[in-house]
């Protein structure tokens, strides 16, 4: 069966951007049914999803071994209503095949508040809910990827599969040995559970991470599609590398992607010129976690220079302020610049290996002042460990010094500043997973005094919403009693929970009400002996290590980049960075 | 210049205005094809398309110009990069710009579903006045230039441009005063000096 778009007609034109909801992209796979169709699910908008590099990663792996790999993203809330009114079921973009038919469905989870999303998905599309339900029906395999599956198990009611760690291989591993079995018969869940990377909740067992070593040998697509309407970063995107060497103590994704794997110059450079022919965007994104780190970063702008058509800009995201340079980030024309000093003082930076001087960051400022920069945008995060109110006044001094910093020469445009405070959120696999995340009172307490600060006049701040901040922390360190509450908040109208726009907040409070869960449980302090929900995953980092991290952070220890020196984090065995030490970039 | 003629059909009719200028854009940029760019700070590709289309309504002529030189097949250049449903039907070089969302003074759609009636009855009305979506008073019997029903299929001719009257709220029209649903709208000609 398919699904008509003709018969969606009066949907479609009642919904908000109706070219989310049709296909037809430029670049979009030609797809015919195979042996094993498998459909990647993104719980967010078709623009958000269609921006993601990974999905797209994980999508060509199964088209190269001859299977089908559609598309399907969550329908914002009038058109996923209006289905349900008709009696539509949720169907892919590429095939117009409802969920339910095809063998498998990937839900790829980018972060923790897009798990009632997931829900809301299945439910369009006709699949129950619940694992327990679907035994025995002739449903899809339910699986789930991405950064969130490294802690699962609050989701571990809903799902089949879980793939934990890379996912150029085991996904379309999974499917060879689907078609092999036949089916999922028991011998297919003996064989997949024997891979690394593949968790079954059902079968509770330790699980390691899956680690693809040779990104450049790795499956990449060489087109995209081109998304109907414009997505958030409507941009070609070659990752430049994966994994960080700096392992900030707050980011999980600083110690989930280890080891770093950078690509070569060549690869990037055929990677981005064959994107650009493929899709006729102006732009390169040079993503990766940290691309000031990459150890060949001048060499491959000059590659991507000279081999991409004229007018084609690159972009460099997540720049760390001792890399900027203003002859590259000035490139694109651009007005603002970003960083993110995550904290206010030495001490604190030093607390989190931020690993970067205040003497740094105002020379990254000054650099781009003098490249005609007029704005600044600056991330920080309130609530960290050890934090006191000195390192809140500290932010309000940094901003008064790069206020200073511009004053010292005649400008002709006025300066803007904007600082954006997150709260800090304790996620598993860093050495902060034990912390206690602050409470509202303390937060907001943090909040007003910065606010308050005479240095802050003048400074566009804007502050995310605690709640919300909350929410992301119980659910991150969640377990499998979290399962009922998800459930019962998705029942209870919670979609699009990462939207402020959208957040149910009733609708959440209620929910734990209900599964009698206090959230505070998940937010306080965890013993150091105690058993970690995500404990059975071996993502290479030891316990031994974060906890080392801890200690030093205490003490206010700086640990570095892995660039100097290794720092025995655990995946030595895997990690090439000894050899690419070298001095030519940055 | 290259003028050329193109759809709008299967789920491309759901493209917006703005959307479908900046996929003729790249589907040029992925053909090869240099189009010329505006002088000034913010240099942007000379392509002129006709009058939007309205949401939803599937077309057999759409008209383009862009400014660009093609060696070679245009259509054949154009229809492997360009996304489903927009797709070339013709081309010619020209060296002027025919100002396609100024010259073209009429349309013929073509649509399903509404339950016959007397067409001659209708066009002999002396005015036909609705009220439109803004909740303005409008005579659009002017805007009417020819109506005929067989077999089912109504063809019609509306005016564009200056005297533009949607095809969907036309339809909408004949739907409250003579009942059905309407199906299969598509627009199947653009009529003016420099369509071919």
């Amino acid at each position: 069966m398919t699904v008509n778009l003709d018969n969606l007609k009066e949907l479609l034109l009642s919904s908000e951007k109706p070219s989310r909801y049709t296909g037809g992209e430029y670049g979009f796979p030609a797809l015919k049914e195979s042996a094993f169709n498998f459909c990647i699910c993104f719980p967010d908008l078709y623009e958000v999803g269609m921006s993601n590099l990974g999905i797209k990663i994980v999508n060509e792996s199964f088209l190269e071994r001859g299977y089908c790999a559609d598309y399907c993203f969550a329908p914002y809330k009038d058109f996923g209503a209006g289905l349900k009114k008709l009696g539509v079921p949720l169907y892919s973009l590429g095939l117009k095949k409802p969920l339910g038919e095809f063998h498998m469905l990937g839900f790829s989870l980018q972060f923790e508040l897009s798990y009632t999303n997931v829900l809301y998905m299945l439910d369009l599309a006709g699949i129950p809910l619940l694992r327990e339900r679907r035994k025995g029906g002739n449903y899809p395999l339910i699986a789930v990827g991405g950064p969130c599956a490294v802690n699962p198990e609050p989701l571990a009611d809903f799902v089949d599969i879980v793939f934990i760690g890379d996912g150029e291989s085991v996904d379309a591993d999974v499917a060879d040995i689907y078609v092999q079995c036949k089916g999922a018969t028991e011998e297919f869940y003996d064989r997949i559970s024997a891979l690394d990377g593949v968790y079954l909740p059902a079968r509770p067992a330790k699980v390691k991470k899956a680690i693809v070593h040779d990104l450049d040998g790795a499956v990449f697509p060489s087109k995209i599609a081109v998304p109907n309407c414009e997505s958030v970063h409507d941009r070609a995107v070659i990752e430049v590398m994966r994994g960080c060497y700096r392992g900030c103590r707050f980011c999980q994704a600083g110690f989930i992607y280890r080891p770093v794997r950078p690509r070569s110059v060549e690869t990037l450079t055929r990677q981005a010129c064959s994107l650009i022919k493929n899709t006729g965007y102006g732009e390169v994104s040079m993503n990766s976690l940290s691309t000031g780190d990459y150890p060949h970063l001048r060499e491959l702008i000059k590659s991507l220079k000279s081999n991409l058509p004229e007018g084609v800009t690159l972009a460099l995201p997540s720049l760390r302020a001792d890399s900027f340079d203003g002859d590259f980030a000035q490139d694109a024309r651009r007005v603002s610049l970003t960083f993110a000093p995550e904290a206010g003082t030495q001490r604190l930076r030093d607390a989190i290996n931020k690993d970067i001087t205040e003497e740094e960051i105002l020379k990254a400022v000054q650099s781009a002042f003098d490249t005609g920069y007029s704005a600044v945008k600056l991330y920080f995060m309130l609530g960290l460990p050890t934090e006191t109110d000195e390192d809140i006044d500290g932010i309000a001094r940094l901003c008064a010094l790069i206020k200073g910093c511009y004053r010292q020469k005649p400008r002709k445009k006025q300066l803007r500043i904007s600082v954006s405070l997150s709260t800090f959120i304790p996620k598993p696999f860093t050495p902060f997973q034990w912390e206690k995340q602050a409470d509202r009172v303390e937060i907001l307490e943090k909040q007003a005094r910065l606010k308050n600060s005479p240095h802050m006049k003048g400074v566009m701040l804007s502050v995310s919403d605690f709640f919300t901040s909350r929410l992301e922390a119980v659910l991150a360190r969640g377990d499998r009693r979290l399962c009922k509450v998800i459930k019962l908040a998705y029942e209870n109208g919670c979609i699009f929970d990462g939207w402020d726009s959208e957040l149910n907040r009733e609708g959440w409070e209620k929910a734990f009400a209900q599964a009698g869960v206090l959230p505070e449980e998940y937010t306080c302090a965890i013993d150091e002996n105690s058993v970690l929900p995500w404990d059975f995953i071996d993502i290479g980092v030891t316990k031994k290590f974060f906890l080392a991290e801890r200690a030093k952070a205490y003490s206010a220890q700086v640990t570095g980049s892995c660039r100097n020196s290794c720092k025995g984090c655990g995946l030595m065995k895997h990690c090439l960075r000894a050899k690419d030490t070298d001095d030519d970039s940055v | 210049m290259i003028a050329f003629k193109y759809t709008k059909t299967d789920g491309a009719e759901y493209l917006s205005h703005l959307d479908l200028l900046r996929h003729i854009d790249r589907t040029l940029k992925r053909a090869g094809i240099r189009v010329n760019v505006s002088e000034g700070f913010h240099p942007h590709p000379k392509i002129f398309m006709n009058s939007p289309l309205g949401l939803g309504v599937k077309s057999l002529a759409e008209y383009c110009t862009a400014d660009c030189v093609c060696e070679g097949d245009f259509k054949e250049l154009f229809n492997a990069c360009s996304p489903a449903g927009v797709k070339c039907l013709a081309y010619k070089t020209t060296d002027f710009n025919p100002n396609y969302a100024n010259t073209i003074e009429s349309c013929t759609y073509s649509a399903e579903g509404i339950k016959p009636f007397d067409t001659r009855e209708f066009l002999a009305r002396a005015n036909i006045t609705v009220t439109d979506k803004r909740g303005r008073t409008v005579d659009i019997r002017p805007r009417i230039y020819a109506l005929e029903q067989a077999e089912g299929r109504l063809t019609f001719t509306l005016g564009c441009g200056q005297n533009n009257l949607r095809p969907d709220l036309f339809t909408e029209i004949l739907e409250s005063e003579f009942k059905g649903k309407t199906y299969g709208l598509i627009k199947t000609h653009s009529h003016g000096k420099y369509t071919f």
